[in-house]
């Protein structure tokens, strides 16, 4: 196929479509008018879009719903419990340094 | 509601599950209808699950520089697409002799077989979509089955403003060529 015909069909797609310029869709349009193939296109478009706009919008099913908030409960549970355990391992650490560091060893661990 | 949408968003990003759930009860028909639509009703289900999987993980990544349903959008397609990479070489970018051409269908109100034929068409659309190039595809769909402007398309698949266009444009021509097979089939069976 030569390329400047998928083109054409774009460009005829395009009109449909009412995205052209409006000196192209003249151009456009005179075609139309001379070429009862480029008329059978454009009508084609204007039915294929018709049929795209009016395509019903199916629901989302229960069970995704309810999936994906139950995800992010379970999600939401473990992070609090990371930060819980987390909290309770850092303050067991800063507990154990506290102990181990600052305490006064006395007078024997000051060699007097 | 794109105010409230931030302030839930905010929300559930500091792991408040009651505004996280509020966010998927308003969105999840746009998330579950643009996978349908991008991948078909088959894989719709377990992307949507993945969408939303994402979208808890990624909140606390939201800053609110776009609206709440525009990253959603992205995710959504992103989720979408990266189930499809694979695919991208299958699009038909050439016709017979004989142009494309999808016949018109007479509409009568109340009549069962419009009705009918309008559901058969409906079937048609969806197979003949899959075989459109996923990315392209998926621009289509935004552009023309959501409506959103050209810079929002652009936006939410992360490409310039013209390649979007371009993107749109061959699916466009894309989908005509497989629906105007797929309508010449249905007539010869």
């Amino acid at each position: 196929m030569a390329p400047n015909r998928w083109e054409l069909l774009e460009k005829i797609g395009a009109y449909a479509a009412s995205e052209l310029p409006p000196d192209e869709a003249r151009q456009v349009e005179r075609m139309i008018l001379d070429d009862p193939q480029a008329l059978g296109l454009a009508e084609s478009y204007l039915r294929m879009l018709a049929l795209l706009g009016e395509e019903e919008a199916p629901q989302a099913p229960r069970a995704v719903i309810d999936y994906a908030i139950r995800r992010a409960a379970v999600s939401a549970f473990f992070r609090q419990a990371e930060v819980f355990f987390a909290g309770i391992g850092r303050a067991y650490v800063d507990a154990f340094v506290h102990y181990l560091g600052p305490r006064d060893p006395g007078p024997a661990g000051r060699g007097i | 509601m794109t105010f409230e949408d931030q302030n839930l968003a905010k929300k559930a990003a500091e792991g408040n599950v009651e505004a996280f759930a509020q966010l998927v009860r308003g969105h999840s028909g746009l998330v579950y209808r643009l996978a349908t639509r991008i991948l078909g009703v088959d894989e719709a289900q377990d992307a949507s699950q993945e969408v939303w999987i994402r979208v808890w993980r990624n909140l606390p990544t939201f800053r609110g520089d776009s609206a709440f349903s525009t990253w959603l959008y992205k995710i959504t397609v992103n989720t979408c697409l990266s189930t499809r990479r694979k695919e991208q070489a299958r699009e038909a970018r050439e016709f017979d002799e004989e142009p494309p051409y999808i016949p018109a269908v007479a509409n009568v109100e109340n009549d069962p077989e419009t009705a009918v034929l309008a559901r058969e068409r409906r079937e048609e659309l969806f197979h003949a979509l899959e075989r459109v190039r996923a990315e392209h595809r998926a621009a289509l769909v935004l552009r023309h089955m959501e409506g959103l402007s050209y810079a929002e398309v652009a936006q939410i698949l992360d490409v310039p403003d013209g390649t979007a266009k371009g993107w749109v444009s061959r699916g466009r021509a894309a989908l005509l060529v497989v629906l105007s097979r797929e309508s010449d089939d249905g007539r010869s069976r």
